[in-house]
């Protein structure tokens, strides 16, 4: 078609993407394209391109309200009650998010809650909360002490894992987890708690250890799978 | 908007932690906008309905998959809505699972610009369109917010399929330069 002339130069490729990102393409053009756009770098800094400027007009998408019922059923569905099987599930879920994740770690964290006494030194350390798994290769135990105000993290075995590091978070009630550094798996850690983090501490403050980018995740946020989290414990 | 945007992406991490909690927050704050998604998209109460609920068991199955910083938060949640519509809208097989995807192409790296983008984009994009044919733009928003296939898309306007595809094809190439400008 002469009609064509101005677009049959360009490669296939750019108006596939495209058309991709628009939803235009039909289920055996899309599953192919699809499956190159794992491997390929460019088609996928394209497929950057048009979702991120196309989701500009996510706006035009009109809020209504969803009826109630759908709420009570996504309710049901993911969270029945019976309490331990989901746990139990969604631990399941962890362990095959990622396979760089190989390791699932036992943290046992003491807390030593800070009420005034006369003898600052007297360290109590009261156990623990746990987190396991089978195929566990790393186990780490997490003991805060109130006197120094740091949390030590021992690894009793594991591995690092090449081009990663994992990265210690505290999450208070239902506030965002905090960063608490990286640690290192292969050695003790000494870890002091940051006045923000610490305003929270205590019983039922949760410690999770992601596998995230080397140097840490870098927004502040977590970013990688969860090999690891327990919460903190008064006995 | 970007201190909700913040809050919205905090919501999805505690998610991917697990937290029952931040997920009804997480649905409580943005159900509405997806359910716009779906019910644009699919045309039907009870099929966006259910949509809806299979858009929100992906997300939490699979918030641990948002990466800060790659996508704007409440654009990835609007990218698994639109993305499972378009699935069942074109009875797709649902393991074609876009989302999988998305994210795997996020995790190549965020892309720096993105985020500082976003706010500007949104009117780049309307002045982008507004410099194309109406009827070409129409096309374009007819493919992005409705669904509209090819087919439909021709039909709608009432020219064959290959001069629609031509037309939309055309309209791309200069959307994309419009757009790296």
């Amino acid at each position: 078609m002469s009609d064509d002339s101005d677009i049959t130069g360009h490669n296939e490729d750019e108006f596939l993407v495209a058309e991709y990102a628009l939803g235009l393409l039909k289920p055996d053009e899309y599953a192919a394209l699809g499956a190159r756009l794992l491997t390929d770098r460019a088609l996928q800094a394209d497929l950057r391109f048009w979702r991120g400027r196309l989701a500009s007009l996510d706006g035009q998408f009109a809020e209504t309200p969803a009826p109630a019922a759908v709420w009570s059923k996504l309710e049901r569905r993911l969270f029945p009650a019976t309490a331990k099987a989901g746990f139990w599930d969604s631990l399941a879920l962890w362990r095959g998010l990622s396979a760089a994740a190989a390791a699932i770690a036992v943290i046992a964290i003491g807390v030593n809650i800070v009420t005034p006494r006369p003898d600052a030194n007297a360290f109590a350390a009261q156990l623990v909360a746990a987190l396991n798994a089978e195929g566990s290769n790393v186990q780490v135990v997490a003991l805060y002490n109130a006197t120094t105000g740091q949390v030590r993290l021992t690894a009793l075995s594991g591995d690092a894992v090449p081009d990663k590091d994992y990265e210690l978070w505290a999450i208070e009630g239902s506030n965002a987890p905090k960063s608490m550094g990286v640690i290192s798996i292969s050695s003790r850690n000494d870890v002091k708690v940051a006045p923000d983090v610490l305003a929270g501490f205590g019983p039922g403050t949760v410690l999770a250890i992601t596998l995230e980018r080397k140097g840490g995740s870098p927004t502040g946020a977590p970013q990688g799978p969860i090999v690891a989290k327990g919460a903190a414990t008064q006995i | 908007m970007g201190s909700d945007a913040a809050e919205i992406a905090n919501l999805i991490a505690r998610c991917a932690l697990r937290d029952r909690g931040a997920f009804r927050d997480l649905y409580g704050r943005t159900s509405a906008k997806l359910y716009g998604v779906t019910l644009r998209i699919l045309r039907d109460r009870s099929e966006a309905e259910e949509a809806l609920q299979e858009v929100y068991v992906k997300i939490w199955q699979r918030a641990d998959k948002y990466v800060p910083g790659g996508y704007s938060p409440i654009s990835w949640l609007v990218a698994v809505a639109r993305n499972h519509s378009l699935d069942v809208l074109r009875a797709r097989k649902p393991q074609s699972d876009d989302i999988d995807l998305a994210l795997d192409v996020a995790d190549a790296g965020p892309d720096p610009e993105q985020s500082a983008v976003d706010r500007a984009e949104r009117s780049r994009i309307d002045n982008c369109l507004d410099q194309l044919d109406g009827e070409k733009a129409d096309a374009v928003r007819g493919a992005y917010l409705d669904g509209f296939s090819y087919e439909e898309l021709s039909a709608r306007h009432n020219v064959p399929l290959n001069t629609m595809r031509t037309w939309l094809r055309r309209s791309l190439l200069k959307l994309r330069e419009c757009l790296s400008a």
